[in-house]
């Protein structure tokens, strides 16, 4: 009962993990950015991607206007979250050990999940703005992840502006790599990990949102993409800002792949025994990061 | 002081231990019927559902005088969607709470794990929303099932195909208990009804993307498509479909489709989707409509679907029974059910020695116009189906 | 005062030794269950609290353990008693496996590598399903064992603690220590970390393994979601962190404390106890990373053997 595999089907499936990719390192970009910044390993990152989630989809639920627009409210009220998570907890986690960052984000992120199971409910939601997709040739690219794509690389392109080109951005690169040096050269660290905790939730926000149009929203679907961000940050290294947009799309990738090849129940464990092979063999990210 | 304190410490005791032995006749005490249900977790929403069937139950049968004279009341914990929660809890209303019965919680896979317990202490338990086979066939004698097994939800669908000379079906399916044992069935009822089948592949709980998988079906082309599924999956499916361009002749879902959010959130792209249900308001089983109407106004705006009604409809056999057994002695409660042949709002029940259901059945529906229309089986049916389905360029 | 402690611990375990003639099936339910959690959170410090290596994916050895016992009982009709030991040798041969490339990585990518690890182990087992049943779950032949797996659990939390008694007391323990406080200086001081971080690894791996495999015997069925869940891992290092890491009793008594307050409070907040978890956790962090014992220990200068 095999299928034959073509090569319209390995495009096909090229472009779906390329299109899923995108999101990935968007989402992937802000973690790396906390753990780049603080040395925190922020379980709670999906759940701020949910939380945008449900923005999108309240948003759309009440206004009724293009759920992409949301994007405006979102990100900047995710920011805020961000910032106030960090400014009252995580920073005292930020030289602390790892275990004291995971389980304090952990605790964070239980927490909110169930609040908004008991705000909103476990009902599956959905925002029904976009199907369909557009055929050209053997190849079916579907418009909301068509959509979920541009705007991801588009941010993905903005934030990496943004740390290049700004002084905001430089200083913050600058802190990930040495907090040190950093505070020498008369940077005010503490606000660095505020805005840097903030523009990642920003970003996991806006993950929220593109996904929101595309897959079904309820209060735990956050916890796959901070796994999958894990990943992609151990593929591309950590602290290595465009490491992540090559791990995201590798991911992507990968994971078509495999599920292609092999099948989508093999895919998973593709993807996590890549992430172990990864650390074992270059611990540093196939781009080279930082090690310890 | 001492001896008046000591004389009203003495009087109050008197007075606790006079009002304690007041107790209303124990015939007046409720009967109290335990079970363990998901509230939280991933199956909360149909564990809600499922606890609203029961509570509307308990409502309506005190209003009628209770059974045996006495109320019936229902005392529930959430088992978030946990067997081995679910294994403690019976533990506890059994032996700790001494309720009197139990009823069966949500899901095939926490149905199995507590039915160990209930099997224990030979309680009796009617399991409304277990459809595995597996779970009746192991010599157990104290669990009943009220659902049409899993093996058979996609029959309509292969039954359907044969009838209109399709050949080739293919098969996917959630990667836990309920939809493997679906697959199980549909693919003996499809070599008995002379379909090949041409794909299987189950795909992991809570995957959210399926273009690899629907990528291959699209390449092997089958004429039906039959999918193991409980919600979200279900909605991803049928979405992703149509982004794919995916076309077989026929498509049925499990679970899930049957759910009018199902709908709301497809909107045009669930027409012509088949589904398979335990139960539709539709349906000529008696007080069917109106228990929907009295869970319409007890529940407002809250959904209702065969869950709500399986808990319902497996309450009311367990009233059956105890009134017919006369009392609530487990032995007599299994007797009286072996040898029961009613019909609930939820259809017929009536099971075999080993408490597996043979009344119930099991129908499907087409999404038509924003309706569910009955279209198999053919007694049962409201509607033709639309056939073929329409490739989803032509929509 | 030492002897007041032992004739209290003595009392202590003989009248758990007698509690379930007198015992409900949910009694003895619900200490099985925090013999389990004792057990967890203490093979957790072994490594973790010892060390300072984050297991963060302990669970797997659970889980490993379950199956693994759940086969041999299930297909291979094994008695539950040398099949929970074999549990406990799989746990081990996993962290055998896995501990001698890992435990090279350094803090937060061997917590991940961890995480992974777990993740790995849960898609193996859904995938080989003519080996442990997959996604469909594994049932055990019907047994009714609750006492006598209350007694076998029970001996595996005092054999995890005896033996977090003994490692902390011995030269070895100190050596781990040391490796915790830093590893760097270690090696410089001659001493093997690679070999003593996989003993304690070993050592850490065995009694959850044995313990996944009388659990898998006590429910009667496991299915992969439900035998390699996160919130166990996540559980278990609360209760080791609450009672105080790298004590031999703070794990016993994180674990105490905080599976009795689950159960005193679950029963009654249905929506908000996964809340309430999530806030002790953020409590415990921030404001008693050392754990009570080990706020005990540093305020009144107790013995390190607390």
């Amino acid at each position: 009962m095999g299928v034959t595999i073509t090569p319209e089907m390995v495009g096909q499936v090229v472009v779906s993990g390329l299109l899923a990719g995108a999101l990935y390192s968007m989402v992937a970009l802000g973690l790396a950015l906390i753990f780049g910044v603080m040395r925190v390993i922020n379980v709670a990152h999906g759940t701020i991607l949910m939380l945008g989630a449900y923005t999108t989809f309240w948003w759309f639920q009440l206004l009724g206007i293009n759920p992409y627009l949301s994007l405006l409210v979102s990100m900047p009220l995710m920011f805020l979250l961000g910032v106030f998570l960090q400014r009252s907890m995580v920073h005292r986690v930020v030289d602390a050990p790892e275990l004291s960052s995971l389980l304090l984000t952990f605790g964070i992120s239980i927490a909110l999940v169930n609040v908004t199971q008991y705000a909103f409910s476990s009902d599956v939601r959905s925002v029904e703005f976009l199907t369909g997709s557009f055929l050209i040739g053997p190849l079916a690219l579907s418009k909301s992840r068509l959509i979920s794509f541009a705007v991801a690389i588009a941010l993905t392109l903005l934030a990496f502006w943004f740390l290049q080109k700004t002084k905001l951005g430089k200083a913050i690169r600058a802190t990930s790599q040495s907090r040190e040096v950093a505070m020498v050269c008369g940077i005010d660290v503490q606000r660095i990990h505020l805005y840097a905790f903030g523009m990642a939730s920003a970003l996991a926000a806006a993950g929220g949102t593109l996904v929101a149009v595309i897959i079904a929203i309820q209060p735990e679907m956050g916890q796959i993409y901070t796994l999958k961000s894990f990943l992609v940050i151990v593929l591309g290294g950590a602290g290595n800002y465009p490491g992540a947009l090559l791990g995201g799309m590798l991911l992507g990738l990968v994971e078509q792949l495999a599920s292609l090849f092999l099948t989508t129940q093999v895919s998973e464990a593709v993807a996590y025994v890549l992430l172990v092979l990864v650390l074992l063999l270059r611990p540093t990210g196939l781009l080279g990061g930082r090690s310890t | 002081m001492r001896t008046a304190f000591r004389s009203v410490t003495g009087l109050v005791t008197a007075l606790v231990v006079l009002a304690g032995s007041w107790t209303p006749a124990a015939a007046q005490a409720p009967i109290k019927i335990g079970a363990s249900l998901s509230l939280t977790g991933t199956y909360a929403a149909l564990g809600q559902n499922q606890q609203r069937g029961y509570q509307l139950c308990a409502k309506h049968t005190n209003e009628k005088g209770g059974v045996l004279g006495r109320k019936i009341e229902f005392v529930l914990y959430d088992d978030q969607s946990q067997p081995a929660t679910g294994v403690r809890l019976y533990e506890k209303l059994i032996t700790q709470d001494k309720v009197d019965l139990v009823m069966g919680p949500y899901s095939s896979a926490i149905t199995e794990a507590v039915a160990n317990v209930t099997e224990k202490y030979k309680m009796p338990v009617v399991a409304p929303m277990a459809s595995t086979t597996s779970i009746f066939k192991k010599g157990r004698k104290f669990i009943f099932m009220v659902q049409s097994a899993a093996e058979v939800y996609l029959e309509g669908l292969v039954e359907m195909a044969a009838k209109r000379g399709l050949k080739t079906v293919a098969i996917i399916n959630e990667d836990t208990l309920f939809p493997k044992a679906t697959v199980q069935g549909t693919i003996e009822l499809a070599k008995k009804n002379g379909l090949q089948v041409v794909f299987v592949e189950a795909y992991p709980k809570g995957n959210p993307d399926f273009s690899a998988i629907l990528t291959k079906i699209r390449a092997v082309n089958p004429d039906v498509l039959g999918a193991a599924t409980y919600f979200d999956d279900a909605v991803a499916i049928t979405r992703q479909m149509r982004e794919l361009n995916v076309n077989p002749k026929m498509y049925g879902v499990t679970v899930g489709g049957d759910l009018p959010t199902f709908y709301q959130l497809l909107g045009k792209n669930a027409e012509f989707v088949y589904g398979a249900t335990q139960w539709e308001v539709e349906l000529p089983y008696p007080g069917a409509k109106e228990f929907q109407l009295a869970y319409s106004m007890e529940f407002p705006g809250r959904d209702i679907s065969y869950h709500s009604a399986g808990g319902y409809g497996g309450c009311q056999a367990l009233v059956e029974a105890i009134k017919r057994a006369g009392s609530l002695d487990g032995e007599k409660i299994r007797e009286a059910i072996l040898k029961m042949d009613i019909n609930t709002v939820y259809g017929g029940f009536r099971v075999d020695p080993d408490g597996f259901q043979i009344s119930h059945k099991m129908v499907m529906f087409q999404w038509q116009e924003g309706k569910k229309v009955i279209v198999w089986p053919d007694q049962l049916a409201a509607g033709k189906a639309r056939f073929p389905t329409p490739p989803w360029v032509q929509r | 005062m030492k002897r007041a402690f032992q004739v209290a611990l003595g009392v202590l375990l003989l009248a758990l030794a007698l509690y379930p003639t007198i015992a409900t099936g949910y009694g003895i339910r619900f200490m099985l269950q925090l013999f389990m959690w004792i057990a967890l959170a203490q093979s957790w410090n072994l490594i973790s609290g010892l060390t300072g290596y984050v297991s963060f994916g302990h669970v797997a050895f659970f889980g490993t353990g379950a199956y693994a016992t759940g086969i041999l009982v299930a297909n291979h009709g094994w008695h539950w008693m040398p099949a929970s030991l074999m549990g406990g040798v799989a746990g081990a041969i996993l962290a055998l496996i896995i501990g001698y490339p890992c435990l090279r990585l350094k803090g937060p990518y061997f917590a991940i590598s961890m995480l992974g690890l777990n993740e790995v182990m849960r898609v193996l087992v859904s995938y080989f399903e003519g080996l442990t049943g997959g996604g469909s779950g594994l049932s055990l032949p019907a047994l009714h064992a609750s006492v006598q797996i209350y007694y076998a659990t029970g001996l595996a939390a005092v054999a995890v603690t005896a033996t977090a008694f003994v490692i902390i007391t011995s030269r070895f323990g100190l050596r781990l220590m040391t490796i915790r406080e830093d590893e760097v200086a270690a090696e410089a001081m001659g001493i093997d970390t690679a070999r003593y971080k996989l003993y304690a690894f070993l050592l850490s791996a065995f009694v959850p393994g044995v313990v996944g495999g009388l659990q898998a015997r006590d429910q009667g069925y496991i299915e992969p979601i439900a035998v390699f869940p996160l919130l166990t891992t996540i559980t278990m290092i609360v209760m080791a962190l609450f009672g105080g890491k790298g004590t031999v009793w703070g794990p016993a008594l994180g674990a105490v404390t905080l599976f009795v307050f689950q159960e005193l409070v679950w029963a009654r907040f249905l929506y908000l106890h996964q809340v309430l978890f999530g806030a002790i956790i953020i409590v415990v962090v921030l404001l008693m990373p050392r754990g009570i014992l080990g706020i005990l220990q540093q305020r009144y200068q107790l013995p390190r053997t607390i």
